[in-house]
């Protein structure tokens, strides 16, 4: 990590949704910030910027954390999945349709946070209880669903990717 | 910084360390790297079965992008007196290693802690490592807060370590009390109580009782000081009954 003499400009390289970035940003920038201003990834959403909602939950180096707590420097040689690395070639993830099918969202804000978590959830957990489902989505804030229609999102989407392929 | 305590003119993330990052286990004690995250000590199967009351204190911290992200050495150094790790460590005797550039101390918990978010870190120094004592064969421990919801500070926290003797009379306990006073202390009067005793159901709910005795717990805008006193003698009550359990039958 180049660090400029002021110390005020950090040059960080990333790994974003598979694509690699090198680009200077703000000492004090967060990675939220960076995502969406700089390399315009608006999915990833800033709900309070506090910590508390849960919308700007990325994936960093395959675990999920919330990207208005961390900075932008901190990333640096980091690999990182958005949601928008999350569907491939145009078609949602198995996981984006249940919550289709399924009324996991109405507002559709706090959705991005809520499909990586649950895809962390699904990754270690690939049959989760109602439960474990509620418990893993403790992070993520949602004011219109009631959750009901995302938990039951999270448990068809469980069962119909242990049926079909591992990824997708 | 996010909540304006802090305004660190600099600051320097030590995440790159990533050699602080693990959970060993050496010779009669538990070896727990500075970043070791809160994920990896709830789900790590040596400290799941050698002092559960730190892996259950560890999966209650906040949520799963938190407990990703934060580690055991920022929460002890950040010393928040509702925080579950450091009430977690004075109850399992656990010693702090710190270093700076040229030397490194050895630390007990309860002299680590000092006052709300202070403790005895100088200001060139870093959390190293948590060491925690191997609890004896017939020792049990449990971790129980209550909180506003999951992802909250607790309002209250009970952590109960106690171990065993071969004649099953109680020969080593600890209580500690969390978000209480300004750092973890300990219920001296309950713990008093059971040293030597019989451990049975009736003793557990006389002393539980106990639990709290000439304190005066700071209240907040969440819960008064005698509610937070009901809550500690629950806590306790429900800490000893399962630290006992596991004290007794295993795990």
């Amino acid at each position: 990590m180049e660090v400029s003499e002021t110390a005020k400009e950090i040059e960080i390289k990333v790994d974003v949704n598979g694509k690699q970035y090198r680009q200077r940003v703000p000492s004090r920038m967060l990675l939220v910030d960076f995502l969406r201003d700089k390399l315009e990834l608006t999915g990833t959403h800033i709900g309070c910027d506090t910590g508390h909602c849960g919308a700007c939950t990325v994936m960093l180096n395959d675990v999920t954390v919330k990207s208005c707590l961390l900075l932008a420097a901190q990333a640096n040689n980091s690999k990182i999945l958005t949601i928008e690395g999350v569907s491939a070639d145009g078609k949602l993830h198995q996981l984006q349709e249940a919550f289709l099918e399924h009324q996991g969202l109405q507002c559709g804000y706090c959705t991005p946070g809520m499909i990586l978590s649950s895809l962390f959830l699904l990754k270690r957990n690939p049959a989760p209880s109602d439960d474990e489902i509620k418990r893993a989505i403790d992070g993520n804030l949602c004011r219109c669903t009631g959750y009901l229609g995302i938990v039951k999102a999270v448990k068809a989407a469980a069962s119909r990717m242990g049926r079909g392929s591992p990824n997708q | 910084m996010k909540l304006r305590l802090v305004a660190p003119t600099a600051l320097i993330d030590i995440n790159g360390i990533t050699e602080l990052g693990y959970i060993r286990q050496e010779s009669g004690m538990i070896a727990v790297g500075a970043l070791t995250r809160h994920d990896q000590l709830a789900q790590e199967i040596i400290i799941q079965e050698k002092c559960p009351l730190l892996a259950e204190a560890a999966s209650v911290i906040a949520d799963q992008q938190v407990r990703n992200r934060g580690t055991i050495g920022g929460s002890l150094a950040h010393a928040d007196p509702t925080a579950d790790l450091p009430t977690a460590c004075v109850a399992l005797n656990a010693s702090i290693i710190t270093m700076n550039e040229s030397e490194s101390r050895s630390l007990t918990s309860s002299d680590f802690f000092r006052d709300f978010f202070n403790t005895a870190l100088k200001e060139d120094e870093i959390i190293r490592e948590v060491r925690i004592p191997i609890p004896p064969p017939k020792s049990g421990g449990a971790y129980a807060k209550l909180a506003k919801g999951h992802n909250d500070f607790a309002l209250a926290a009970v952590a109960s370590q106690i171990s065993l003797g071969s004649d099953d009379l109680c020969k080593a306990i600890n209580v500690v009390l969390g978000g209480i006073d300004s750092k973890p202390i300990h219920a001296t009067e309950t713990e008093k109580l059971l040293v030597g005793q019989t451990i049975d159901e009736r003793l557990i709910r006389d002393v539980s009782l106990k639990a709290g005795d000439g304190l005066t717990p700071n209240p907040d805008f969440r819960a008064t000081s005698e509610l937070k006193l009901k809550m500690v003698r629950t806590l306790t009550e429900k800490t000893l009954r399962t630290a006992i359990s596991r004290a007794r039958g295993g795990i």
